[in-house]
């Protein structure tokens, strides 16, 4: 009779939709999935490594090249951490800017997510409006601190300036503007019967799968578990914002997209706020020349696009630190991806990866 | 603030008008309408070489150094400040006691570009006023076919070089 | 033989040939630019426009890059079926052509009458689906040669795919054989022409059914799962380069344009004019006087309006303007033109702006949708546009019947 083999096919390092280095491994039965093995560490950096020999100022940089797609939220996570161990103040204005350059940064990240996942499932002019609406972001934040990608936005203690003058309606003009740009990809894809059938009950997650493997973000709120940092453990006067998080019912990659997509909303609606009652003043608290901490350990989380992104820190009370650790909410969320997998077909391994957004910097760090 | 959590949901597919507009296809027309609206929008890719962005005043492109604007003299107190700061060590300087034993001045200066990040973290400690003696200029052209071209001497740094033009 | 017949049957079969093989890889070459430009614009960005005017010039650079680059043959493949497939693929696409009519009256030339298409033969339809399920070999053998697993995956997937919306594929073309009574091409707009009306009205569920499984068909986004390249890098054809890759594209196309050709003349009455027999649409004979600069400067102006930032005005402008020129021309009677009624060149006008439509349509879809995956692209074809086309043909037929009926009665 017949006599049939499963076969072992490589997705990557070098393929259209892994999202930068990622490597799978999949054993596939025909066109279905019967296991798939990532393998990871093509764009390792040895970053924490690397922090060891640096001062904290130093470190900043490389906090960019971590999740590169949204190195405000890497900024904003380090430095908040090394805030709080050394227990300095951030001046009001400079905690609303920061949430108003972080909820700007999630918006730009989801639109990356966005384009690029509609492109893995084939629709390629989303791809082009999420951009074009991206670059608009990406100006504000050249118009701020003079980078489109690496940022380096922030300084221990505050920002290292105010923001510039009429930056504020520019950001003003892009809320009023992003709204109905967002009802076009939705008009696009929400209810698209095509993008209904690639992503409705595709790459499940259950609720209690989710809390188990640890997944985050919109990964982990897709699954309809309500656990939002920017709630749980406000940082930067998150806790002044109304705003809501969006919860899935069913796990599956649609209930991750529509949570990304009212994310969107929601950060529009806590830019909305921000900038309403942005406080005057100082935006950078008195900072000694030379940074030393304290010699004792933090650990400081932020909700980064991705998810949960926590920064450990151990200080000897020397200018570098002892030891540098960053949970980074995309390694874990990967490891959710072989039982999301396991019995579809190869299409859904791109719609599932393009589903949990993972970005390889973040990773492999 | 409250409880404030919100579940998405699908759209809903039951019930009469519904089940008409599935059958009718709206949702693929209403798709194409957009596409084909979006066809009469301004385009918004720059033809590159030829036309380019504008940049803001903040923009962080290669670190070069700067003359006084009026006296026309080098700012650089060969202060070693921003060689110290940099995170990537490509700043490289050697300096000498001015003659007249006051204050240092340099003798070379210079930037490793192909390490260099662009953070501007050099620009932050520069102590020379009014103006830094090192800046993050405007320019972002770099491509070179050999590696020496990437450690930028000190008469480029304060020169900078001019933009390529593009012909057609 | 005497000296008129050889060129009655051999020299002038043989430059219609010659003229469709040599004009049609030209039309595609600029078919892809146009699908470029229109995708360009559909996405806010402004397609190529470096070789010649808004990149008038790229599909010839495009062509002589793809035939003096290397042609690389992997180790591991098969070598002859590996060169064997992309001829096989393109053979079939090419000999589709020759049932395909492109205008309905014959013109002459030196005196001697030349019909404005290859061949009329009575089995047209099933001769064109014959040779459609032909083009599937060259895909399968393509995938299988390459010895990549991307490459037979994607092969697998198409001639799945290509088997099962061939079935729909004729069960719409069915409908139109029994209200036209013939399989001839010609005979098809004839008898449209006879009825005074488009087959798509009475057909309209047959022309779904046919315009579904043709994008299908020619492997067309949103059903593009032998290329998918998020998933299969290039699907069948991922491991051919240069000319080879050239063969696959240029079937490709070809497959695209030979089913827009189909659609135009099973539902939209070929070169036919709107409403063939309202005596006071006359005009409209003559339309392509108007219509064609009117289109031309349309899409000129739709260029000009991309560069300044000003999409529809430039459009309009330059479609007014190429319309008034025309109607000068109409007028005044240039040249004589517009007394010249040529009915040839009315009919391949008005198939062209038809077909062109088509192409239109597809280049659009590709522009918005996204892709269906395997299982449900089977689905679609077997659960739905099967049945569809089934009751599409058992309702026509009780139609006719019925019609029989009443008319024999009365
Ligand atoms: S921009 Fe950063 S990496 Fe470059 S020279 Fe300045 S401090 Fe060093
Ligand atoms: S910090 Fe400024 S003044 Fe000091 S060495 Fe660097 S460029 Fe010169």
């Amino acid at each position: 009779m017949f006599r049939t083999e499963e076969m072992d096919i490589n997705m990557g390092p070098q393929h259209p939709s892994t999202h930068g280095v990622l490597r799978l491994v999949l054993n596939l039965d025909g066109e279905e999935i019967v296991d798939v093995r990532p393998v990871i560490g093509y764009l390792h950096r040895g970053v924490e490594k690397l922090s060891e020999h640096r001062t904290y100022a130093m470190i900043e940089p490389l906090t960019d090249r971590l999740d590169y797609v949204a190195a405000i939220s890497e900024n904003l996570g380090y430095c908040g951490a090394v805030e709080k161990l050394m227990g300095l103040q951030v001046p009001p204005r400079a905690q609303s800017i920061r949430v108003i350059l972080a909820e700007l940064q999630r918006i730009a990240s989801h639109l990356l997510w966005l384009g690029t996942h509609a492109l893995d499932l084939g629709a390629m002019t989303v791809f082009f409006y999420t951009f074009r609406e991206r670059e608009l972001i990406l100006d504000l934040f050249e118009q701020f601190c003079g980078a489109r990608l690496t940022y380096n936005a922030m300084r221990i203690g505050g920002l290292l300036e105010d923001v510039p003058p009429g930056w504020t309606d520019r950001v003003r003009h892009f809320l009023s503007i992003f709204p109905s740009r967002q009802k076009e990809y939705e008009d696009l894809l929400t209810v698209n019967r095509i993008w209904l059938g690639r992503t409705q009950g595709v790459g499940v997650l259950s609720r209690e799968d989710a809390v188990a493997l640890g997944t985050s973000g919109p990964t982990l709120r897709g699954s309809g578990v309500d656990y939002d940092v920017r709630k749980s453990q406000p940082y930067s006067s998150y806790d002044q914002f109304d705003f809501d998080v969006p919860l899935g019912t069913k796990g599956d990659t649609y209930d991750r997209y529509l949570v990304r997509m009212e994310e969107m909303r929601q950060s529009c609606r806590i830019i909305q706020q921000a900038l309403d009652r942005l406080p005057e003043g100082e935006v950078r608290a008195k900072v000694p020349k030379y940074i030393k901490p304290p010699a004792g350990e933090v650990y400081h989380v932020v909700e980064s696009p991705r998810g949960e992104q926590g920064f450990y820190i151990v200080s000897k009370g020397s200018e570098m630190p002892y030891r540098m650790r960053f949970r980074s909410p995309s390694f874990v969320n990967l490891q959710a991806l072989p039982m999301m997998c396991k019995g579809r077909l190869i299409a859904d391994v791109v719609a599932i990866i393009g589903s949990i957004d993972i970005v390889l910097g973040d990773v492999d760090r | 603030m409250g409880a404030t959590t919100r579940t998405v949901e699908a759209p809903r597919t039951t019930g009469a008008r519904e089940i008409l507009k599935t059958f009718l296809l709206l949702e693929l027309w209403v798709g194409l309408w957009v596409t084909l609206k979006n066809q009469f929008r301004p385009h918004i890719t720059v033809e590159y070489p030829k036309e380019r962005v504008e940049l803001s005043p903040r923009f962080r492109g290669i670190p070069r150094l700067r003359f006084h604007p009026e006296s026309g003299e080098e700012l650089c107190i060969a202060c070693h400040l921003c060689e110290t700061v940099c995170p990537d060590d490509c700043i490289h300087i050697v300096s000498e006691k001015k003659p007249d034993g006051k204050g240092k001045r340099l003798v070379s200066f210079e930037i490793n570009l192909e390490r260099c990040c662009f953070c501007g973290l050099c620009v932050d400690p520069c102590p020379t006023k009014p103006l830094t003696a090192i800046y993050m200029s405007h320019d972002y052209e770099m491509a070179d076919f050999k590696r020496d071209a990437f450690v930028a001497p000190l008469k480029v740094l304060l020169n900078g070089v001019d933009p390529k033009d593009y012909k057609e | 033989m005497g000296q008129d017949t050889l060129i009655r049957n051999v020299l002038i079969p043989t430059a219609q040939i010659l003229a469709v093989v040599l004009i049609l890889p030209l039309l595609i070459a600029y078919l892809q630019l146009v699908e470029r430009k229109v995708l360009g614009f559909m996405q806010a960005r402004l397609a190529p426009r470096r070789v010649g005017w808004h990149g008038l010039l790229q599909p010839i650079a495009d062509a002589v890059k793809l035939l003096i680059k290397e042609d690389v043959i992997p180790e591991k493949s098969d070598r002859f079926l590996f060169t064997l497939a992309p001829i096989a693929t393109v053979i079939p696409a090419l000999a589709a052509l020759a049932v395909i009519p492109f205008a309905g009256a014959p013109f002459t030339v030196f005196g001697y009458e030349v019909k404005p298409f290859i061949t009329d033969v009575n089995v047209a339809l099933l001769y064109l689906l014959a040779i459609s399920s032909l083009g599937i070999y060259g895909i399968i053998l393509g995938g299988w040669a390459s010895n990549s697993k991307y490459s037979l995956l994607g092969a697998l997937r198409s001639s799945a795919q290509m088997i099962s919306y061939e079935v729909p594929l004729g069960f719409a073309i069915i409908g139109v054989m029994m209200l036209a009574g013939s399989a001839s091409m010609v005979d098809i707009v004839e008898a449209q022409r006879k009825a005074g009306v488009w087959y798509v009205v009475p057909q309209l569920v047959g022309f779904f059914c046919y315009f579904i499984a043709a994008i299908a068909e020619t492997n067309r986004v949103p059903f593009d799962l032998p290329e998918a390249e998020a998933e299969l890098v290039a699907g069948f054809h991922t491991e051919y380069s240069g000319m080879k890759f050239a063969f696959f594209f240029l079937a490709e196309y070809t497959n695209m344009i030979v089913v827009s050709c189909i659609a135009t003349i099973l539902f939209f009455g070929g070169w036919l004019r709107p409403l063939p027999n309202v005596e006071s649409l006359w005009w409209l004979q003559n339309g392509w006087l108007i219509l064609l600069p009117l289109t031309l400067g349309g899409f000129a102006g739709w260029l000009f309006g991309q560069r300044t930032g000003r999409g529809l005005p430039p459009m309009i402008a330059g479609g007014g303007i190429g319309a008034a020129a025309g109607a000068i021309l109409a007028m005044s009677d240039l040249g004589g033109l517009a007394s010249l009624s040529l009915p040839a060149v009315s009919g391949a006008f008005w198939f062209f702006f038809k077909v062109s439509l088509f192409l239109f349509m597809y280049i659009w879809f590709r522009g918005t949708y996204p892709r269906y995956r395997y299982d449900q692209l089977m689905a679609l074809g077997w659960k739905w546009l099967i049945p569809l086309s089934v009751a599409n043909v058992i309702v026509t037929g009780l139609a006719i019947v019925v019609k029989g009926a009443v008319q024999g009665r009365g």
